[in-house]
């Protein structure tokens, strides 16, 4: 059966590998049923969107943010990189996605 | 007869929640069932209890809940985690220094110095990957206490405080484990030890010139604690081992 591939952990990185229960819709990647945040989305794709009610949702968008940081702080790159490309890529800037998933709280746009 | 409803509310609280409450302290090793236990009751206090008295101290909610949720996700189910926390603060008496008078002339007529060290935070975490994370927090704070006569003739006191933090992040590595050093060095206020025994521990300090607000206080021990694993690059992420 096909382990559930959302990251876990901060400083040591690790595969969740629960059985997967279904798959994000956005990256297509399995998930177990502890990983399902908002909008049936792993918790990396709903953070970027957003989000950030489910706890693993938070902890990822949190975890992103504050590793890009320290990378700045060290001017060590790397340190961000070792966060895969499902861990990164969501968060890049020009990344379109879906706009089915886009969290429209905040869109500019107000009535005249 | 006042405040029922908010005594009973305290008593349904984990029993370390209410040792939190009463005297500012934390000693105490659990497992991550443990620590997610007494987290979900301190997330709710604040709707619970109202009455300064009874508030959670400072940095409970804003550092070590936020820690200990950090270091458990790097742990092993099941794995213990010691937490020491004193979060009285600078004033008991007991972290004071002996008060000094320092030499001065005219028109000051006295100075007194004494310094308040503030060992608020100590953490053991073992962590999935076989090595094992000590972290320290201290404050230190410096009192002077001026009293001089002004030009006017009047007597004034005054006083000066500077803070300082310290924090040390030692992480021993796993047996046979050396570690490389990183490509790049890290930042000049972070500086590093390594102690050579049956382990190879990295020690990294850094000496803040001020005392972090608790938003940043998180932050500030990440960043510390980073360079200790910048010296073990990990592989490509692999499953989790499960022990059950």
């Amino acid at each position: 059966m096909t382990g559930c591939a959302v990251t876990t952990g901060f400083f040591v990185l690790a595969k969740c590998g629960a059985p997967a229960v279904t798959g994000c819709p956005q990256c297509r990647r399995p998930l177990c049923a502890a990983h399902v945040a908002d909008l049936n989305l792993c918790p990396e794709c709903a953070a970027a969107y957003g989000h950030g009610g489910h706890p693993a949702a938070a902890a990822a968008g949190y975890r992103r943010g504050i590793r890009s940081r320290i990378a700045r702080v060290y001017s060590d790159r790397h340190w961000y990189d070792q966060l895969d490309t499902y861990d990164r890529a969501a968060f890049e800037p020009g990344a379109a996605g879906n706009p089915e998933f886009a969290d429209e709280r905040d869109s500019g746009l107000v009535d005249s | 007869m006042f405040w029922r409803k908010t005594k009973a509310a305290i008593a349904s609280f984990h029993p370390l929640h209410q040792a939190l409450i009463s005297h500012h302290t934390i000693n105490v090793t659990l497992d991550p069932a443990g620590w997610t236990a007494l987290v979900a009751s301190l997330s709710r206090h604040n709707a619970l209890v109202r009455r300064r008295k009874w508030a959670l101290p400072p940095r409970t909610l804003d550092v070590l809940v936020p820690l200990v949720q950090l270091l458990a996700a790097d742990m092993a189910p099941g794995a213990p985690l010691a937490v020491a926390a004193d979060l009285r603060g600078g004033k008991p008496a007991e972290k004071a220094g002996q008060r000094q008078q320092l030499p001065v002339r005219p028109p000051v007529r006295s100075a007194t110095q004494w310094f308040v060290t503030d060992p608020w935070l100590w953490v053991r975490a073992p962590l999935r990957d076989g090595s094992v994370l000590g972290l320290t927090v201290v404050d230190r704070f410096r009192h002077r206490r001026v009293q001089k006569r002004s030009r006017s003739g009047k007597y004034k006191t005054k006083t000066k405080t500077k803070q300082t933090q310290v924090i040390r992040v030692t992480r021993t590595l796993p047996r046979g484990l050396a570690g490389q050093r990183p490509g790049t060095a890290p930042p000049a206020w972070i500086s590093v030890r390594i102690r050579d025994r049956k382990r190879r521990a990295l020690t990294a300090t850094a000496k803040m010139p001020t005392v972090p607000c608790s938003s940043e206080q998180v932050q500030h021990i990440l960043t510390v604690a980073t360079e200790t694993f910048r010296w073990t690059p990990p592989g490509p992420a692999r499953p989790e081992r499960r022990t059950a």
